[in-house]
Parts: C-alpha cells; sequence; structure tokens
C-alpha cells in the first residue's frame, strides 16, 4: 500500500512540478548555459521548489522501477533488498541533486 | 497475449516509465557538472545541444507527454467510474498526447535546424 | 467460407499439444461445416468425433454456466458453447481456437487451473456470519442486493485471469476473479469479517498488483467488471476499521425492515 500511495502522490506532484519545470525551465528552447539558471536559482523559492520536484520525481521514479521489477515473479524474491536498494539509491540522489541545486 | 487498448497503454507506460528513469539519471549528471564549476555544466550542456540530441529531446518530450497523460487517464480511474468508457479515454489520451507533443516538438525542431 | 450447396463449409485451426510427444504447441486445420445455429462447442464435438479422436477440451453444461469451456476463439477469450460459429470468423473467414494463455497446457485446449484455484481459496470466498445469528431471514435493501448481484454472476471460467497482463507476469498476483469475490464478500451485508478480508488484500500481489490494463472486463464472457471491484476495494482497504465499525453497527439489524437505501456502486459496464 505504502509504495502504491507514495507513487501515487508522486504522480500528481510531478504533474504539477514537470509541467512548470517545462513551462520555465525548458521554454522556449533555447541554449541553456549557467547564467541562464542562476538568474533563475539566485530566487530561494526556486530552490525549494526544485527540491521539492526532486524529491517527488526520485519517489515517483524509484518507486515505479521497484513496480516493474517486482512485477516479474523471477525477481519477486528479491523485493525486500531492492526495497533498500531503493531507499539508499533514493537518499545518494537526493543529496547529489540538492547539492547541485545548492551549487548554483 | 491478450492485446486491447489496455495492453497497448500498459505497454506504453512501462517503456515510457522506464526510459525516463534512465534519463533522469542523465539528466542528474548533466546538471550535476555545476559541481565541477561553471565550465563542466557548459561542456555538457554544449555537448548536448548538438542537433542529434536536439531532435531525441522531441522523442523525450513524447515520453514524458505520453506518460504524464497516461497518468491522468490512471488516476481519474481511481477515482471515479469510467471502465466504461476505457477505449474512449486511451484514444483521447493519444489524441491529447499527440497535440502536446506537436506544440512543443515545432520550436523545439526549429531550433534544432537553426 | 466456402459454400457446399447451402451450407457453407468452415475451416477451423486447433492448436494441438501433446506433451509427451510434441516440444512445441502447432496448429491443425480442419473443415466443418456452418449451419446456422452450430456453436463452436458443437463444432468441436464433430471433429472428434467424426475427423479426430484425440482432439481434448475441456466442457460440461453446454449453456454457459459452469464455466469449463472457456477458450481463445481469434484472439478474444469465450465461452464457447454460447458462441455461435459464424459469428466470430476472422476475415478470411477461419476460426482459430487457442487454450486459455499464460497458462500450463495440459493436452491441446485444456490447461492447468491450478493456480487460478490457489488464489480463489486464499479469499475465504465463503460468507463469515455474525456470531449470534437471528433466527429469521435476513434483510438487505434493493440497493445492497444490487451492490452484489454482478459480482455473483462469476462462473470462475478463468477467462478475466488468463488474459490479465500481470497473470502474465507473475502467478504470486491474486488475479481478478479472486479479487472480484472477495469484493462480493467484503461487500455483503451478511459477512462479519470484512476487516480481515481487506487486510489480507493490503499486499503487493494483493489488491496494489493491478495495472489497470482492463483487460479482465474485455475478456469475462458474463460482462462482469473485475477492475471496478479492485478500485472499491482499494478505498476500502485504507479504511478498512471504520468500514468494519458500519458493517457491525448494520448487522445489529440484519432481521429487521430495510429503511436504509444507500447508493451502491454499480458494477457493470463490461460490453
Ligand atoms: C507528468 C507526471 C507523471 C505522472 C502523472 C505519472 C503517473 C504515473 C502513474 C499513475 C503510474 C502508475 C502506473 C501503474 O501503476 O501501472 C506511473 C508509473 C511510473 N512512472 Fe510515472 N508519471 C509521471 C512522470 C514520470 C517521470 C518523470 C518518470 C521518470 C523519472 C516516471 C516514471 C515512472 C515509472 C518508472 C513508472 C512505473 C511503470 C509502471 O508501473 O508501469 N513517471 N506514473
Ligand atoms: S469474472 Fe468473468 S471472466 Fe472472470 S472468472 Fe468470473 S465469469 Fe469468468
Ligand atoms: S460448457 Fe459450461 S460454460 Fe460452456
Amino acid at each position: 500500500m505504502r509504495i502504491f500511495l507514495m507513487q501515487r502522490w508522486s504522480a500528481v506532484a510531478l504533474l504539477v512540478f514537470l509541467t512548470l519545470h517545462m513551462v520555465v525551465v525548458h521554454y522556449p528552447p533555447g541554449h541553456i548555459d549557467v547564467s541562464r539558471v542562476l538568474e533563475r536559482l539566485d530566487n530561494p523559492l526556486w530552490k525549494a521548489i526544485d527540491i521539492a520536484f526532486l524529491v517527488a520525481v526520485l519517489t515517483h521514479a524509484l518507486t515505479g522501477a521497484y513496480m516493474v521489477i517486482t512485477d516479474v515473479q523471477r525477481f519477486n524474491v528479491y523485493k525486500r533488498a531492492l526495497a533498500w536498494v531503493g531507499v539508499v539509491a533514493g537518499v545518494l540522489l537526493f543529496i547529489y541533486g540538492t547539492q547541485t541545486i545548492l551549487a548554483f | 497475449m491478450y492485446r486491447s487498448t489496455g495492453f497497448i497503454a500498459f505497454v506504453l507506460r512501462r517503456l515510457t516509465g522506464v526510459a525516463l528513469v534512465i534519463y533522469l539519471l542523465l539528466h542528474m549528471w548533466v546538471i550535476g557538472g555545476i559541481n565541477g564549476g561553471a565550465e563542466t555544466f557548459n561542456e555538457r550542456m554544449e555537448f548536448l545541444g548538438k542537433p542529434f540530441f536536439r531532435l531525441l529531446e522531441i522523442g523525450l518530450l513524447a515520453a514524458v507527454v505520453y506518460h504524464g497523460v497516461d497518468g491522468i487517464r490512471l488516476l481519474i480511474g481511481h477515482y471515479f467510474q469510467v471502465t466504461e468508457y476505457r477505449r474512449g479515454l486511451f484514444y483521447a489520451v493519444i489524441v491529447v498526447s499527440g497535440i502536446l507533443v506537436i506544440a512543443g516538438g515545432v520550436p523545439i525542431l526549429l531550433f534544432a535546424l537553426e | 467460407m466456402a459454400t457446399n450447396g447451402s451450407v457453407p463449409t468452415v475451416t477451423i485451426r486447433i492448436q494441438r499439444f501433446n506433451p509427451d510427444v510434441d516440444k512445441k504447441p502447432y496448429l491443425q486445420e480442419f473443415q466443418v461445416k456452418a449451419p446456422p445455429g452450430k456453436t463452436i462447442l458443437d463444432a468441436l464435438h464433430e471433429i472428434k468425433e467424426e475427423q479426430d479422436g484425440s482432439v481434448t477440451f475441456r466442457r460440461s453444461c453446454r449453456h454457459a454456466i459452469c464455466g469449463s469451456c472457456a477458450m481463445n476463439v481469434n484472439g478474444k477469450h469465450m465461452l464457447v458453447c454460447d458462441a455461435p460459429l459464424r459469428e466470430h470468423l476472422d476475415r478470411k473467414g477461419v476460426l482459430t481456437l487457442r487454450p486459455l494463455a499464460y497458462l500450463p497446457i495440459i493436452k491441446d485446449l485444456v490447461v492447468d487451473r491450478s493456480s487460478f484455484w490457489e488464489q480463489y481459496q486464499r479469499v475465504k470466498p465463503w460468507l463469515i456470519p455474525p456470531e449470534n445469528i437471528p433466527e429469521k431471514e435476513f434483510r438487505m435493501s434493493p440497493a445492497e442486493v444490487a451492490a452484489l448481484r454482478d459480482a455473483e454472476h462469476c462462473i470462475m471460467c478463468g477467462a478475466c485471469y488468463s488474459s490479465c497482463q500481470v497473470i502474465a507476469l507473475t502467478k504470486q498476483y491474486i488475479g481478478p476473479h479472486a479479487l472480484l469475490k472477495a469484493f462480493l464478500r467484503v461487500l455483503d451485508p451478511r459477512d462479519s469479517a470484512p476487516a480481515a478480508r481487506l487486510a489480507d488484500l493490503d499486499r503487493g500481489d494483493g489488491v496494489y498488483r493491478c495495472h489497470t490494463i482492463f483487460n479482465c472486463i474485455d475478456a469475462c464472457p458474463k460482462g462482469l467488471n473485475p477492475t471496478e471491484a479492485i478500485e472499491t476495494l482499494r478505498k476500502l482497504v485504507i479504511k478498512r476499521q471504520a468500514f468494519e465499525a458500519a458493517r457491525a453497527e448494520r448487522q445489529r439489524r440484519l432481521d429487521q425492515p430495510i429503511e436504509v437505501v444507500g447508493e451502491a456502486p454499480a458494477l457493470s459496464g463490461g460490453e
């Protein structure tokens, strides 16, 4: 249940964040260089939004990948190990991503 | 294999989902270039600026849009009794995604061909 | 359809497999007459009696109620005893019969449904009545009966189970048939253990393994809707304690005339 619900709420959050992200960051398409990102991320609110986005997307991606793998009977026996791999990967990626966002 | 619109939707959702996870890791690595200084960041960005990657981006856009719109369809299914319209909803997802991809893809294409 | 006099002849391709001799299944063609009103099961009987006695299939009631004759006809699951031969021909006028998918083949069109039945047992498909049963008849409101009516029509044919893409991936998933049965018991006002039933479904291989593919609705020969039942169960799983409390309250007046008319979820929607 926990994984299912995590995937749903993160899906809803992504719907909001991803739309925002596509419109603000990638539209109109153009060459992105540091200055353009720096300008936006100067605002702490944007930093907070990006970190929330990161949490949602990592939750969604990792629960999704976990679902895809554990759906297969042969791999389902490893579900405990896979869940831990997911948690660890999530924490590491969160640290790496947050570091990136704060570096700007 | 029991073929149906639901089956096609499921396969597309899985493929786009997995592709997006792989992309996400790549994306984080590229942006993470900033940790190595503005130089590294711009270098990695430059690399992705090639027209080839620009065109791949349209595929990426298609994957995100399809996956997202299909996700909305599933979320609707959780809260409303819409199984009767399952085929229509699937076609609606295809049409809506198609429109969004064209709307977003044309500017990318123009930019790539610049 | 080649016409022979007034009665056309059609080609039926049957997937054959005898585990003792064959390495893998193959298709064998037969020709049968197709007068109006003849069912696919009639044709199978004819082939077995007149052309090849080794053709193997299951059937019992011939009235679309035992569920044993479910198989795949030109890509769709159906009860062949209830399927007129002429109505299901493909564009070339051919019928291709295969066993139910994703299950081990015992011989020809007969599959091993043990996993189907094991999962069915898992939901305790029987009614668990309250402890102090009144010595009177139980009364249910029309809405309460209507909510159960569709789920009650399941004949355990296995068509939904063998069309489900998740079952194709894992037999650990409980399956649409078992969840539909669980729905039937959980929503029955006479059942006294909905919370325990729902707790058992609150697992990775229970109600959350469904990926809303809708194949079960497409496949069900009775036009039932396991997907909607699963969606209902998912909501009830979360609030099962409150649901059980309401059930206990409801059961205190099982023998009394009904004045409550709650809105019941309708479970139709298949075609
Ligand atoms: C627009 C926002 C998005 C929405 C509304 C959304 C919605 C959903 C939903 C509802 C599911 C559940 C499917 C199921 O249980 O069968 C799902 C699965 C999944 N999503 Fe997303 N998603 C979005 C964006 C993303 C992104 C950006 C990624 C990649 C990082 C992603 C990766 C996945 C994966 C890997 C799965 C598992 C595939 C599966 O279960 O079939 N999603 N998504
Ligand atoms: S729900 Fe329909 S398809 Fe599934 S076992 Fe029951 S009658 Fe057969
Ligand atoms: S023979 Fe009983 S359902 Fe077809």
